[in-house]
């Protein structure tokens, strides 16, 4: 590609790695003292110990999956502190004090005011009364019945539902990394909406002051009774920060009759510097269960941060005409590799599938989409499209993709699509010709390319997720 | 303990191989596949290159390979010649039939490989072997642990074939091994085209594991078609290698019938610029059959060209598996490739499992796949039977319809009528 383009990417990540967790840690390694001791520090009732032991013993018989696409060096679970109170983190007094390079970020990436001081680490008060504001919507949300909060605090207020749903999803022995994540999660997040009820705004993490510090291994369990819908946005766009190189977390959806659950995620942990050194690992299960006739579930993702991605949220449909949805853009950059994807399971009835899933490789990362269309013989009349699309920013990248379909079901439609691109040197021409750099003709390509996802993303995330992949592309474009 | 049984029943088809008696050029090859055999086991469900196809019905079964000598005459392969072929070469499970071969030994050759091997031992040794890899392949290291024979076509530089040569392989005795084996080197700039048809003439369990190599050097056009009519109770395991130089071009059509269990393992490896290959495959199975191919397209230079398309036909409680892996090396840059894998499920028991899979490692390429899995259309359906056709002609003609597409493109009129009448019956059948 031409020495224009050459120019434009491989700047450095700005902010550097900061590590500034001090709390009440436990010593390294993993045991079944080491869980009994998570479960006596948070006070956790006989069955959540059960529960967790169960998944230690099946942990304990399992090896960590080594099928994706992916090499890194293999993960000591012993040199690992599975507990770890948080404490809040040091506050600096006024924006002035703020890193100005991270303050450039957000301008660039076009967070709000009152965000940036929060995500800074501010001391919210000063500039942005979050405390009231987060007691508001809290105060709104409990109206109308919606609970929506710390999944600790879940098992000491709704120990039913916890009991009922925990692990419905995402059994503890599902994987390896399921497992481990069942058997030490410290916190995260769960919230239900009753029946009839929809949630009238979206749900962030942002607002969230009780999970601040979920940390490695978190759980999120979001249940949405007949008839209730609810948007969901995990993460944010600004760089994360965190000292945990291994960060395995569970997530589980279930959406009863008529239900509507639509899960949003921008991710953009440190991925490492230009060589691959350091980075996040970032082994994560997400999976949705469509249990009620009509339900839907949709997932969306911008996967742009972690040295390592190894993350496929599922859709199980087994309610008769329940939707399940796959949006995602991943992009790597440098040494970053990524093996992302989701499953479709039709089990029900006249389900329905869609995925449109776009990767961005540049440098010297790997980009595979691996995915899994199954249609049980039980799900007459199902129909699935997928759609993986792959663009390629120089040659010493790769796309890869493994989509499996698995179709036992002679009543079904499936349809599977994949292409690779590239920016066109006679692109970037045509749009010089009407007066545009290559930097905005490059990150004006790359949006349109991924428009089909952005699309599915909240107004706000859309507009921060379309300038984040500039961001991230910034001097790779070659 | 599974490993145990695994490599004794593979140690157990190594039984009855040819020893090195006579001091030829393939002493050494033999040993080493014998070696790899020791080594390697026997694939199961656990290896993501056999998930879906369970082997465990072929280890239930004892095969041994027959060494006699063929005890079959010309009428009762009458029904299988091809009109347009000059140049015939028959093996009887296994073993090479002189009687009913009409070989070819003039500056193009036709023969039996063991014949030629004398005359052509240089050109023979520098491929054979060497392009059906077997380092991680426990079937290909059989054969070739048993290579003592085989068909070879040898075509000079510039030579063109104006008829096709038809390698016909059959199987008439219960539980017996066949190994057979192809070997195609085309010269620089030589044109031909390659009929490798496998028939039965019994009803009974027997185990066909073939491999073949198909080695083209620059400009060199193969015309491969590749029919598999085994019994119904057949263990079929093939493997064909191709590997295409400079402006060279291949194209096969590889149809499947029969067999209870056919694993079909082709690898396209295009070694320079400017290669080309059309791939059509076509499976057509019901009852409980399974028809696995697993085809790797490798486009190792630039320029590379290539297009497949993979079709399935399913019924019964039949299951079909279709493993396409296209992979594009760095710096093969301008490769164009198109795959797309289609399959027709006939039934409620059916099922298909397909995975087209790309790799890619170079940034300046046109790469598309595609999949569909599905049922007739039913406006089709409904428009045929608008113009009086019965539901089930309608189904039929456009089930024929959606497999004669491959069939189409055999170049060979005998052959492809044959075949689309094979196809009708199937189809109307189902």
């Amino acid at each position: 590609m031409s020495s224009i383009l050459q120019n434009l990417v491989n700047k450095p990540y700005e902010h550097g790695f900061v590590t500034d967790i001090e709390s009440d840690t436990a010593a390294k390694g993993l045991s079944e003292a080491t869980i009994r001791m998570i479960s006596a520090k948070k006070n956790e009732p006989a069955w959540l110990l059960e529960f967790r032991l169960k998944a230690y013993a099946h942990w304990l018989t399992m090896t960590p999956p080594a099928w994706a696409n992916v090499h890194y060096p293999p993960v000591d679970f012993q040199a690992i502190s599975y507990y770890s109170a948080p404490k809040p983190k040091k506050k600096l007094a006024s924006m002035d004090e703020v890193d100005p390079e991270l303050l450039k970020t957000f301008e660039k990436l076009g967070v709000p005011m009152n965000e940036r001081a929060k995500l800074a680490g501010v001391a919210v008060d000063v500039i942005f009364d979050s405390v009231s504001v987060a007691t508001t919507y809290k105060a709104k949300l409990a109206e109308v019945g919606i609970i929506f909060c710390s999944i600790s605090e879940a098992v000491h207020e709704h120990p039913e539902l916890i009991q009922k749903y925990l692990g419905s999803v995402v059994p503890v022995g599902d994987n390896f990394y399921a497992a481990l994540n069942s058997a030490v999660f410290t916190d995260g997040s769960f919230c239900f909406i009753p029946k009839g009820v929809k949630c009238p705004m979206d749900l962030s993490t942002y607002f969230r002051i009780n999970t601040e510090s979920s940390g490695q291994f978190e759980r999120t369990l979001i249940i949405a009774e007949d008839g209730a819908s609810v948007s969901y946005l995990e993460g944010c766009t600004a760089p994360k920060f965190d000292s945990n190189q291994l960060h395995a977390a569970v997530v589980e959806l279930v959406a009863l009759d008529n239900a509507d659950i639509k899960y949003s995620t921008v991710q953009n942990w440190y991925a490492g510097d230009e060589n691959g050194v350091g980075g996040i690992y970032n082994f994560v299960t997400k999976r949705g269960l469509c249990k009620g006739v009509n339900s839907r579930i949709s997932w969306t993702q911008v996967e742009t941060g972690s040295a390592i991605t190894w993350k496929y949220p599922s859709c199980v449909l087994r309610g008769e005409n329940s939707v399940g949805e796959f949006y995602s853009v991943a992009l790597t950059n440098h040494h970053q590799q990524a093996d992302t994807g989701t499953k479709m399971i039709h089990i029900g009835k006249n389900t329905r599938s869609k995925i449109v899933s776009k990767g961005i490789s540049a440098g010297v990362s790997s980009n595979s989409y691996r995915g899994l269309v199954r249609i049980a013989p039980t799900a007459a009349g199902a129909r699935n499209y997928s759609q993986c699309d792959s663009m390629l920013i120089g040659d010493k990248c790769s796309a890869n993709t493994f989509p499996y379909i698995d179709v036992r079901n002679p009543g079904a439609q499936v349809e599977h699509e994949a292409s690779t691109s590239k920016i066109g040197e006679d692109q970037l021409f045509y749009f010089a010709q009407r007066g545009i750099g290559a930097e905005e003709a490059v990150s004006m390509i790359i949006n349109g390319f991924c428009k089909d996802v952005f699309q599915q993303l909240p107004m706000e995330f859309a507009v921060e997720a379309t300038k984040l992949l500039g961001v991230k592309l910034e001097g790779s474009v070659g | 303990m599974m490993q145990v049984a695994n490599n004794s029943y593979l140690a157990g088809l190594l039984e009855g191989r040819p020893f090195a008696d006579r001091g030829d050029a393939l002493n050494r090859l033999r040993a080493g596949a014998v070696e790899r055999v020791g080594v390697l086991s026997l694939p199961s469900t656990r290896d993501e290159d056999w998930r879906f196809t369970d082997l465990a019905p072929l280890t239930k079964m004892c095969f041994q390979p027959y060494r006699g000598v063929p005890a079959i005459v010309e009428s009762d392969i009458a029904r299988y010649s091809i009109a347009e072929s000059a140049q015939r070469l028959v093996f009887v499970d296994g073993v090479y039939a002189p009687q009913l071969s009409s070989p070819l030994n003039g500056g193009i050759v036709v023969s039996s490989l063991a014949a030629a091997l004398p005359a052509h031992a240089a050109a023979i040794v520098a491929d054979l072997g060497r392009r059906a890899l077997f380092d991680n392949n426990a079937f290909t290291a059989l054969n070739t642990a048993f290579l003592n024979d085989g068909a070879l076509v040898l075509l000079p530089r510039n030579a063109a074939l104006d008829t096709p040569v038809h390698l016909l392989f059959v199987a008439t005795r219960k539980e017996a091994a066949a190994h057979p084996r192809c070997l195609v080197l085309a010269g620089a700039g030589s044109r031909a085209t390659v009929i490798e048809e496998y028939v039965a003439l019994t009803e009974d369990a027997y185990l066909t594991n073939a491999v073949g190599e198909f080695v083209l050097a620059d400009d060199a056009q193969l015309t491969h078609v590749r029919v598999q009519r085994e019994s119904r109770q057949a263990f079929h395991i093939g493997h064909s290698a191709v590997a295409l130089a400079h402006g060279s071009r291949y194209h096969g059509i590889h149809a499947g019938f029969g067999a209870r269990l056919s694993r079909f393992n082709l690898d396209v490896v295009q070694n320079a610029e400017g290669a080309e290959c059309e791939i059509g495959g076509l499976a057509i199975i019901d009852g409980s059959q399974l028809a696995d191919t697993h085809s790797s397209i490798d486009h190792a230079r630039a320029h590379g060209v290539s297009r497949q398309q993979h079709k399935c036909i399913v019924g019964g409680s039949a299951r079909a598996v279709f493993n396409g892996r296209i992979v594009v090396r760095q710096g093969a840059q301008l490769t164009n490739s198109a795959q797309s894998s289609r399959n027709l499920l006939l039934s409620e028991r059916a099922r298909v499992d397909t995975k087209p899979q790309l790799e890619i490692f170079a940034d300046d390429v046109k790469c598309a796949h595609g999949a569909t899995v599905g049922q007739l259309d039913a406006d089709e359906v409904f428009y045929l039977k608008s113009r009086g056709l019965s539901e089930s002609v309608a189904r039929s003609l456009l089930t024929y319809a959606f497999g004669a597409e491959i069939l189409h493109a055999i170049p060979v009129a005998s052959l492809r009528d044959r075949l689309e009448k094979m196809l009708l019956a199937q189809t109307e059948r189902a």
